[in-house]
C-alpha cells in the first residue's frame, strides 16, 4: 500500500487536483475534503455523499417533490436505484439510512457509477441551456409520460370497455391536435429563421434561433406573462428546464426553492431577481465553468482511479452473507416478467411460421433441383450464396444487438436553415433523417399491424372460450 | 367486460399516454405563442434601452426596484432616443408622401402628434407600457448626436440597455388616456410604417456582445468535450475496467448478475429482433424468385432466420432464469422514462455541437411530422403490447405449449 502511495507521489498534486475537478464538475459536488474523509470512513462525510448519489441517480426532472424528500427516503431510493443497476456490493444495502456511517461504501458506489458511464457529462447534458431551436432525431422521450403514474388503487370495479374506447378516442384526437400544432410551429420557426438570416455572429449558424430572437425582443423580460414561463422553446423540451418554482409560502419553502434555483440558475427567471438576459448569461457562465471542470477531470482522472484502488483495498475483505436485503419501498405489484413472456410468445409464433415456410421451401427445392446440382461449379455457387446470406443476416443481427444506431447519434440537435442545404460532416441533413424516419415508420407500422392482428385473434379466442357471448369488434383498425 | 386487472393496467397506460400528449401540446402551444409574438410587430414600449417598467397590463408584476442608472447613461439614452425620434419623423414624412393607405392611421397619429407619442420604430423595448414613455424626450434638451442609420442606433441602444437599469420613476409618463386611444385605434392596421417586424428588419438584429462571447465560449467547450470523448484515453479506460473488476471480486460474486435494467434492455432488444426478423421473413416470402439461385438464397435466408430465432429464444430462457432468481424489485419513485424500442437508452453528450440542417419549410414540416408519427406509433405499439400481454397472460399456465391454434397472420 505504501509502495503504491509512493508511486503516486511524484504527481502529488495531481490527486487533489483531480478530486477538485470532479467535485466542481458534479452538481452539488462535495468538497475534496469529503472525499478524503470518506476514504477513512469518517461519519461526517456520509450525508454529503448520500445527497450526491441521490442527485446523480434521481430521475429528472428534479422537481420540488423529489428535492424535498427526507434524507432517509433519499437514501432508500439511492439503494434501490443502485440495486436495479446491478451494484455488486451488498454492504451498501446494509448501511443505515440516517447518514451516520458508511462514507467509504458510498465513495465506492460513486466511483462505481463514474467508472460505468460518463456521469459528469451526462449530468451536464441534462441541465444544459439550449440556445438554439432543437429537435431530437431519435425517439427517446418524444412522447414520454411525465412523472409517476398516480397510483390509483381504485375500488375493485370492472372497467367498461366503452370507457377504454372513449379514452382511446380521446388519445387519437390529441394526436391529431399535436400534428396540426406542430405543423404550424414548424412554419413559424422556418419564417423566423429566414427573416433573421445573417444576424448571428457564428457563421456556421447563420441565423437566430427563437430563444435568441426572443432575448433581443425582450431582454428584460417585461412581457413575460407569468412567473415560471419557460423561455427556451424547442421541439424537444429540455428536461433540465422543467422547473416548477412555487413561490415560497414561508421561510422553509423559500430556502428549498432557493436550493433548486442555485442548482439551476435559469430558475432565477422565475424569482425575478435578475433580468432574463442576465440570468441567462449567468447560467451560461456556470455551465462554462462546469465544462472546464469536466475537461480537467478527464485529463487527470487516471490518478483518481489508482487512488480508488487503494480505497478498495482498505475495505474489509470477505463477502458478507447474502442476508436480508434491507427494507425497500413497498412493492407495487408490477408487471414483472410480463413483457418477457410476451416476447417469448411472439418469438415462438415466429419460429413456427418460419419452420413451416422453411420446410416447405426446402422440400420444393429438393424436389426441383435436388437431383442435379452436385457438381463442383454448383457447390461453388452454393457456397457463395451461403456466404452472402450469412453476411446479410449478420448485418441484420447487428441492427438489434447494438443499442444505438451509430449513424444517428442521440440527443437534440440545433436546427439550422440553409437554402443550399450544405452541411458539415458531423451535421445531419434533414433529407437523410426523413429517409431514416420513413423506414422506421414502415417497420413500426408492420409491427403494429402484426400486434393488432394478434390481439384480435386472442380476443376471438377468449370469446370462443366463453360460451354464449357475442363480440362485435369495431370496424377497421 | 375485460378482466379486472387487465383493464386497470390498460387504463393506467392510456392515461399515461394522454398525459404525455397533453404535456407535449402545452409545450407546443407555449412555443407557438412566443413565435407568433416574435413575428408580429414588436411592441414599442418606450426606448429599448430602458428596463421594462412593467406596463399597466402586467399587473401581477411588482415594479422593479428603482436602481437608478448613472446620469451619464441617462443622458446618452435620451440623446439617442431623440435622434431616433427625429429619424422616425423624417421617415414618416417620406412614407406619408408615398403611401396613401396608411393615411388614416397617420392622420390619427398626427392629431395626437403634438404630445409626440408616435410609436416610433423600430423600438425594441420590452414591456407593454405603450407609447407613453416615449414622449418624454422632447422635453429634454436637443441632442447633438447624429445617427447615420437606424440600425446602428438600435445596436447602440441595445448594448446600452444591457448596462443600464432605469426605474419607472426616471421617466415622467404623459397622461395615459389619449395615448391609450391612439394605441387602440390603429390596432387593426400595422402600428406604424416603422413598426419593427422581423420580416423587414430581422437581418438588422444583433446579439449583445456579452452574450456572444459567453455563447461562443460555451460552444467551443462543448466541442472540446465531444472531441475528447471520441478520443478517450485508453489508460483511463483500462483503469476503470480494472476498478470495476476489483469491485466485483471484492463483493464475492465471480459473475456479475444481470441487473434489472439490463434485463429490460435485453428484452427491448429481443423485441426489436423479433420485429426485424418478422419483417425480413415477410420480405422473403413475398418475393417471387425468378431463378433457382434466388430460390436457393431465399431458402437459406429462411433457414438462417429460423436459426436466429432459436438463438433469441435461448437467450430469452437465460433472461427468464435471471429474472426468476432476483428478489422482488422495489418500486422506484416516479416512473423512469420508458426507453423507446426504436432507440437505445442513455444520453450521449457528444451531440451538442452538431446541427440538423434543413433547407425549406416543407422539409422541416415533413421531418417534424414523421418524427411525431414514429412517436405515436411507438405509443400505439406499447398499448397494444399491454393489451396483448394482459389477454395472453390471462390465459394462465403453459405459454404456447398448449394446443393453441395459430392462424397465419
Amino acid at each position: 500500500m505504501g509502495r503504491r502511495r509512493r508511486r503516486v507521489d511524484p504527481a502529488a498534486g495531481a490527486l487533489p487536483e483531480a478530486i477538485a475537478a470532479l467535485s466542481r464538475s458534479l452538481p452539488s459536488g462535495p468538497s475534496p475534503e469529503i472525499f478524503r474523509r470518506a476514504k477513512f470512513d469518517r461519519p461526517e462525510a456520509t450525508p454529503a455523499l448520500w445527497q450526491l448519489l441521490f442527485r446523480v441517480l434521481a430521475p429528472l426532472p428534479l422537481d420540488n417533490a423529489l428535492a424535498s424528500l427526507a434524507p432517509e427516503v433519499q437514501a432508500r431510493l439511492v439503494k434501490s436505484a443502485l440495486r436495479s443497476q446491478g451494484y455488486p456490493r451488498l454492504a451498501l444495502a446494509q448501511l443505515p439510512e440516517d447518514g451516520s456511517q458508511g462514507s467509504r461504501e458510498l465513495l465506492l458506489a460513486l466511483s462505481w457509477l463514474l467508472a460505468r458511464g460518463p456521469v459528469p457529462e451526462q449530468m451536464l447534458a441534462q441541465t444544459r441551456v439550449p440556445l438554439g431551436d432543437e429537435m431530437t432525431v431519435c425517439q427517446c422521450e418524444a412522447l414520454a409520460s411525465p412523472g409517476p403514474p398516480a397510483p390509483q388503487v381504485r375500488a375493485e370495479e370492472p372497467v367498461d370497455v366503452r370507457h377504454v374506447q372513449w379514452l382511446m378516442g380521446k388519445l387519437r384526437f390529441r394526436w391529431r391536435q399535436l400534428v396540426s400544432s406542430q405543423q404550424e410551429q414548424c412554419s413559424l420557426l422556418s419564417k423566423i429563421h429566414q427573416y433573421t438570416r445573417g444576424c448571428h455572429g457564428d457563421q456556421s449558424l447563420g441565423h437566430l434561433s427563437v430563444a435568441e430572437a426572443e432575448m433581443l425582443r425582450d431582454p428584460e423580460g417585461g412581457q413575460v406573462s407569468g412567473v415560471g414561463t419557460p423561455r427556451n422553446l424547442d421541439l424537444a423540451y429540455p428536461k433540465g428546464l422543467h422547473f416548477s418554482c412555487t413561490p415560497g409560502m414561508g421561510p422553509r419553502t423559500f430556502w428549498k426553492d432557493l436550493w433548486l434555483v442555485c442548482e439551476q440558475p435559469c430558475l432565477l427567471l422565475a424569482c425575478s431577481l435578475l433580468s432574463p438576459l442576465r440570468a441567462l448569461l449567468r447560467t451560461l457562465e456556470c455551465e462554462n465553468r462546469r465544462l472546464e471542470a469536466v475537461l480537467a477531470w478527464r485529463r487527470t482522472e487516471l490518478v483518481f482511479w489508482r487512488w480508488m484502488d487503494t480505497v478498495l483495498d482498505t475495505c474489509a475483505p470477505g463477502a458478507p452473507a447474502a442476508t436480508s436485503q434491507g427494507t425497500f419501498l413497498p412493492r407495487i405489484p408490477e408487471h414483472r416478467g410480463g413483457e418477457l413472456e410476451l416476447v417469448a410468445w411472439e418469438l415462438r409464433a415466429l419460429q413456427e411460421e418460419l419452420q413451416e415456410a422453411a420446410e416447405r421451401r426446402r422440400a420444393a427445392w429438393e424436389a426441383e433441383a435436388g437431383g442435379c446440382g452436385r457438381g463442383p461449379e454448383w457447390s461453388a455457387v452454393r457456397r457463395a450464396s451461403r456466404e452472402a446470406v450469412e453476411t446479410e443476416l449478420g448485418a441484420l443481427r447487428r441492427r438489434w444487438e447494438q443499442d444505438r444506431d451509430p449513424a444517428q447519434p442521440h440527443g437534440p440537435r440545433r436546427l439550422v436553415r440553409r437554402e443550399d442545404g450544405a452541411a458539415g460532416d458531423r451535421d445531419l441533413r434533414a433529407a437523410e433523417v426523413i429517409r431514416t424516419l420513413r423506414s422506421q415508420e414502415v417497420c413500426l407500422e408492420a409491427v403494429l399491424r402484426q400486434l393488432q392482428g394478434q390481439c384480435r385473434q386472442e380476443l376471438a379466442r377468449l370469446a370462443g372460450a366463453l360460451p354464449g357471448l357475442i363480440w362485435i369488434l369495431p370496424p377497421g383498425r | 367486460m375485460l378482466p379486472r386487472d387487465c383493464s386497470r393496467r390498460l387504463v393506467t397506460e392510456l392515461q399515461g399516454a394522454l398525459d404525455a400528449c397533453a404535456e407535449r401540446q402545452l409545450q407546443l402551444e407555449q412555443s407557438l405563442r412566443v413565435c407568433r409574438r416574435l413575428l408580429q410587430a414588436w411592441e414599442p414600449t418606450g426606448t429599448r434601452a430602458s428596463e421594462p417598467p412593467p406596463g399597466p397590463e402586467t399587473n401581477e408584476e411588482d415594479p422593479p426596484p428603482a436602481c437608478t442608472p448613472s446620469p451619464q447613461d441617462l443622458k446618452e439614452l435620451e440623446c439617442l432616443t431623440q435622434a431616433l425620434e427625429k429619424a422616425a419623423r423624417v421617415r414618416r414624412g417620406i412614407t406619408k408622401a408615398g403611401e396613401t393607405d396608411k393615411a388614416p392611421s397617420l392622420k390619427s397619429r398626427s392629431t395626437v402628434d403634438p404630445p409626440g407619442t408616435i410609436a416610433f420604430a423600430p423600438p425594441r423595448t420590452p414591456g407593454r407600457a405603450g407609447g407613453h414613455a416615449s414622449d418624454t424626450r422632447p422635453t429634454k434638451g436637443p441632442c447633438q448626436t447624429t445617427v447615420s442609420a437606424k440600425g446602428h442606433s438600435e445596436r447602440q441602444l441595445l448594448s446600452l440597455g444591457n448596462k443600464t437599469r432605469v426605474g419607472t420613476g426616471a421617466w415622467a409618463p404623459r397622461p395615459g388616456p389619449g395615448l391609450r386611444d391612439q394605441q387602440m385605434a390603429p390596432s387593426a392596421a400595422p402600428q406604424a410604417p416603422k413598426a419593427f417586424t422581423l420580416k423587414e428588419k430581422g437581418h438588422l438584429l444583433q446579439l449583445p456582445a456579452a452574450f456572444r462571447k459567453v455563447a461562443s465560449q460555451n460552444a467551443s467547450l462543448w466541442a472540446q468535450l465531444s472531441s475528447m470523448q471520441t478520443s478517450d484515453s485508453t489508460d483511463a479506460a483500462a483503469a476503470k475496467t480494472q476498478f470495476l473488476q476489483n469491485m466485483q471480486t471484492a463483493s464475492g460474486k465471480p459473475q456479475p448478475r444481470l441487473s434489472a435494467e439490463e434485463v429490460e434492455a435485453e428484452t427491448g432488444r429481443l423485441w426489436k429482433a423479433c420485429s426485424l426478423l418478422r419483417l425480413r421473413m415477410r420480405e422473403e416470402l413475398s418475393a417471387a424468385p425468378t431463378d433457382w439461385m434466388q430460390e436457393y438464397r431465399c431458402l437459406l435466408t429462411l433457414e438462417g432466420l429460423q436459426a436466429m430465432v432459436g438463438q433469441c429464444l435461448h437467450r430469452l430462457q437465460e433472461l427468464r432464469a435471471a429474472v426468476a432468481e432476483q428478489p422482488p424489485r422495489p418500486c422506484p419513485v416516479g416512473r423512469p422514462p420508458r426507453a423507446s424500442p426504436s432507440c437505445g437508452g442513455g444520453v450521449d453528450p457528444a451531440w451538442s455541437s452538431q446541427l440538423l440542417v434543413y433547407s425549406s419549410t416543407q422539409e422541416l414540416q415533413t421531418l417534424a411530422a414523421l418524427r411525431l408519427r414514429v412517436a405515436i406509433l411507438d405509443q400505439q405499439i406499447h398499448l397494444e403490447k399491454v393489451l396483448l400481454e394482459e389477454e395472453v397472460g390471462g390465459q394462465q399456465g403453459t405459454w404456447g405449449r398448449g394446443a393453441r391454434r395459430r392462424t397465419r397472420g
